[in-house]
């Protein structure tokens, strides 16, 4: 076993590991946190299938993004217990049995899917960045859709200050 | 020394998507249906990385990227919204939004 697949199996554990304890958490908090995880071991698979940029990317996006206006949102609509005065964090679920049925099953049919095709393996690796064809591309043959995500971020971002200011 | 083989990329994928789908169906807290969704969408990314991995023209890499973008929209808006539906509702959980006419 090369080390490259050690590498793969120890992310891929801390990835699936705190995707399953963000299953099992009823507190969001420790909920956000597996979520933070998650997204660690996500970003070294990515830098595993040579998506560097993406990687970098994705740890600016989501662990300095979107996991700050997780706990903003947790902040911001905090229910404090009537008996004790405590921020209340604990969620209700529904039943544990049907859902997490539905979602091994995916899984189980899923697996069986993957493991049915040919693929082609035992390739060389290749490991190097690709830093400069990403911008490359990104500014010549996808310059049109990437003005537009810069559009549409402005448009989100303006329209979600717009709906979370207070109507009164 | 090779390569990792796609499959396991594509079987962590497939976890991920799956557990995301449970907390989706399973938390009532909007916050953390928000944070299925995330999974669901991360797991989709995972997927286009591992097929573009070895494609020289990273067509994959390029909409990952693009999903990125679109994924940190949704979740501005929708915490705006649950924002919203807080300051109305006073309750967060999905099953407690009830229309009072």
């Amino acid at each position: 076993m090369s080390t490259l697949v050690i590498a793969f199996l120890v992310l891929a554990l801390l990835t699936c590991g705190s995707a399953l304890s963000m299953l099992w958490t009823r507190n969001l908090l420790h909920a956000a946190l597996a979520m933070f995880l998650t997204m660690l071991g996500l970003a070294g698979l990515y830098v595993l299938a040579y998506a560097d940029v993406l990687a970098v990317a994705h740890l600016l996006v989501y662990v300095g993004g979107v996991l700050i206006l997780i706990l903003f949102g947790i902040m911001l609509t905090n229910q404090t217990d009537p008996a004790t005065g405590k921020n209340h964090l604990m969620t209700r679920e529904s039943s544990r049995l049907l859902p997490i049925s539905i979602g091994l099953s995916f899984f189980l049919g899923l697996f069986w899917l993957f493991t049915k095709g040919p693929w082609i393996n035992n390739l060389p690796v290749t490991g190097e960045s690709k830093l400069r064809e990403v911008g490359l591309g990104l500014l010549t043959e996808y310059a049109f859709p990437f003005e537009l995500a810069g559009v549409f971020l402005l448009i989100a971002l303006i329209g979600a200050t717009f709906v979370a200011k207070s109507h009164d | 020394m090779t390569d990792i083989p796609v499959i396991y990329f594509l079987w962590v994928s497939a976890f991920l998507f799956a557990t995301g789908l449970a907390i989706l169906l399973l938390k009532k807290n909007t916050i953390f249906v928000l944070m299925g969704i995330e999974l669901i969408l991360n797991a989709a990314n995972l997927n286009l990385v591992a097929f573009s991995k070895n494609d020289p023209s990273l067509q994959g890499l390029y909409l990952s990227i693009f999903v990125l973008v679109v994924g940190v929209c949704e979740m501005a808006i929708a915490l705006a919204i649950v924002l919203q539906v807080y300051r109305n509702y006073r309750a967060i959980e999905v099953d407690q939004f009830k229309s009072e006419y």
